[in-house]
């Protein structure tokens, strides 16, 4: 920082570059028309995830479940990653109205993939003499489920729920660059064709800092749930 | 209440790339409630799928199997079967306690099955007090296996199926829980069937040795073991062992590969 601070005050940097203090500088300027943009993206990011946690879950919990449904769902999932969310987007405007639905749903769009397949994959993460133990014991499925399948996928949910929460805030941002009044995308993009530097690096880092901070929020979530080690090879 | 165990002409065949491999080929045993069987085979010779077929985790190709008078799904469903695995098996997130108590959260109220003895009873059972609320990864290999001991008795079992169970353990180690695995059988009365490739835990252990052959998978010889009970250590260096010892090795190997080895009753089953 200090660094970047001396080179611009010595000329070093190009005119694309501010110092950090300049960045600083725009956030003072205007803190409660930042603060509100912050919010509706974050709002947007938050109610996307939430679907998408909801339907990738659902969805993987019937394809454990019933597995004639797996081969489906997987492919339907892969299918509907493969939409750019660019083109998207107006789809969904045009349908549903330019509003905060269509945007949320664009971040949920965004984000559902990796859960997905987190919950899939994590839902088939079972040992297999686990589960010979509990066939031995003749569990009904919904215990299975919950002593076995669920616990045993935590790892491979929580590298889901960590990967897709820059996602959803990646799709917030997306969706509010087509058109949106208020957002960090918004602010993003207007500063763009101003040309004010300080203001785009501003908004470039509060959007890393948002996707960070889902990230971190998710790891220390799973740090607090998985008390548990791997089991050691139990034979030594 | 023990139950006995008869099993007639089982066979379990596979179909590999179209070629029919015969991995049991008529397996016949009998042990009657409350006794103590081992089967003993080189890898390969099916022991394991006949324990597994007894345990309902497969079926079996035609034969049939009886556990009391039922077939061994009708065992399962009634929580009649206890089985402890080659490995613990244990689940890591659950506490000792909250592992031995697993297959009571699995039965839930459905099971008319009256537990004999709670989870922590069965704990100081297997010696492990102290250790209630310890998770698996905290526990060495020998005291994780004493807990799915425990675990297997919790349902108070009629017919406790046992694979390897300590078949990963040093000599030392395994003696103990040897003698202790004796000890909380004649306390839970209960039918059991060690599978092993120990021929001294065989004898040592067992009222009946079932020695079996590979390729096919069959049972080529019974040895009933004239040892008393309670077992005790220094019956293992009297002539009765040495002489049941070295009937299961000629069942093993035959008497023609005991002469062309050199083997006497007192060398180590050292083969290959």
């Amino acid at each position: 920082m200090l660094l970047l601070e001396l080179a611009k005050h010595t000329g070093y940097l190009p005119v694309t570059v501010p110092a950090p203090s300049q960045v600083w500088g725009a956030l003072l300027a205007n803190p409660r028309g930042i603060g509100l943009a912050l919010g509706e993206t974050t709002m947007n990011a938050i109610r996307g995830y939430a679907v998408a946690v909801v339907v990738a879950l659902g969805a993987a919990f019937i394809a454990a479940f019933v597995a004639a449904l797996r081969p489906t769902i997987y492919n339907l999932g892969v299918g509907l990653s493969s939409i750019p969310l660019i083109a998207a987007t107006p789809l969904l405007a045009l349908w549903l109205g330019n509003g905060p639905l269509t945007r949320s749903l664009i971040a949920g769009l965004a984000s559902y993939f990796p859960l997905l397949v987190g919950a899939m994959q994590g839902f088939r993460s079972y040992e297999a003499n686990h589960m010979e133990l509990f066939h031995v014991y003749s569990a009904s499925r919904w215990r299975v489920f919950r002593f076995l399948i669920l616990p045993s996928s935590l790892p491979y949910l929580f590298t889901g729920f960590k990967l897709a929460a820059p996602l959803a805030v990646l799709g917030s941002l997306t969706a509010e660059l087509t058109g949106a009044e208020n957002g960090i995308g918004v602010l993003m993009l207007n500063a763009l064709f101003n040309f004010d530097i300080k203001m785009v690096w501003l908004t470039v880092l509060v959007a890393c800092a948002m996707s960070g901070a889902g990230y971190a929020i998710w790891a220390l979530i799973e740090r607090l749930t998985i008390y548990w080690e791997a089991p050691s090879n139990s034979s030594s | 209440m023990p139950k006995d165990l008869t099993v007639k002409d089982a066979s379990k065949w596979f179909d590999s790339r179209g070629q029919q491999v015969i991995a049991l080929d008529r397996a016949s045993l009998s042990l009657p409630a409350g006794g103590f069987g081992a089967i003993i085979g080189p890898s390969g010779c099916g022991k394991s799928t006949l324990l597994r077929m007894v345990a309902d985790i497969i079926a079996p190709s035609a034969g049939s199997i009886l556990v009391g008078n039922e077939p061994p799904s009708a065992a399962r469903l009634e929580h009649a079967i206890g089985f402890v695995f080659q490995s613990a098996t244990l689940l890591p997130w659950r506490s000792v306690r909250e592992n031995v108590a697993l297959p009571l959260a699995i039965v839930g109220k459905r099971s008319k099955r009256v537990a004999k003895r709670t989870p922590d009873e069965l704990i100081e059972l297997v010696g492990l007090q102290g250790f209630e609320d310890a998770l698996p990864a905290q526990l060495s290999g020998g005291m994780q296996q004493r807990v799915s001991i425990a675990r297997a008795l919790v349902l108070a079992p009629d017919i406790l199926l046992l694979d390897e169970p300590f078949g990963a353990l040093d000599e030392i180690t395994r003696q103990r829980m040897n003698l202790e695995l004796l000890r909380i059988w004649a306390e839970a009365s209960t039918t059991a069937l060690l599978v092993t490739h120990s021929i001294d835990e065989a004898v040592f252990m067992a009222d009946s040795v079932f020695v079996m052959s590979p390729r096919p998978g069959r049972i080529s010889q019974v040895v009933d073991v004239p040892l008393p009970r309670p077992r005790t250590l220094q019956m293992m260096s009297s002539q009765l062992f040495f002489d049941t010892v070295n009937r299961v090795r000629e069942g093993l190997y035959g008497i023609d590969a005991q002469e062309t080895v050199g083997l006497t009753a007192d060398a180590p089953a050292v083969v290959q």
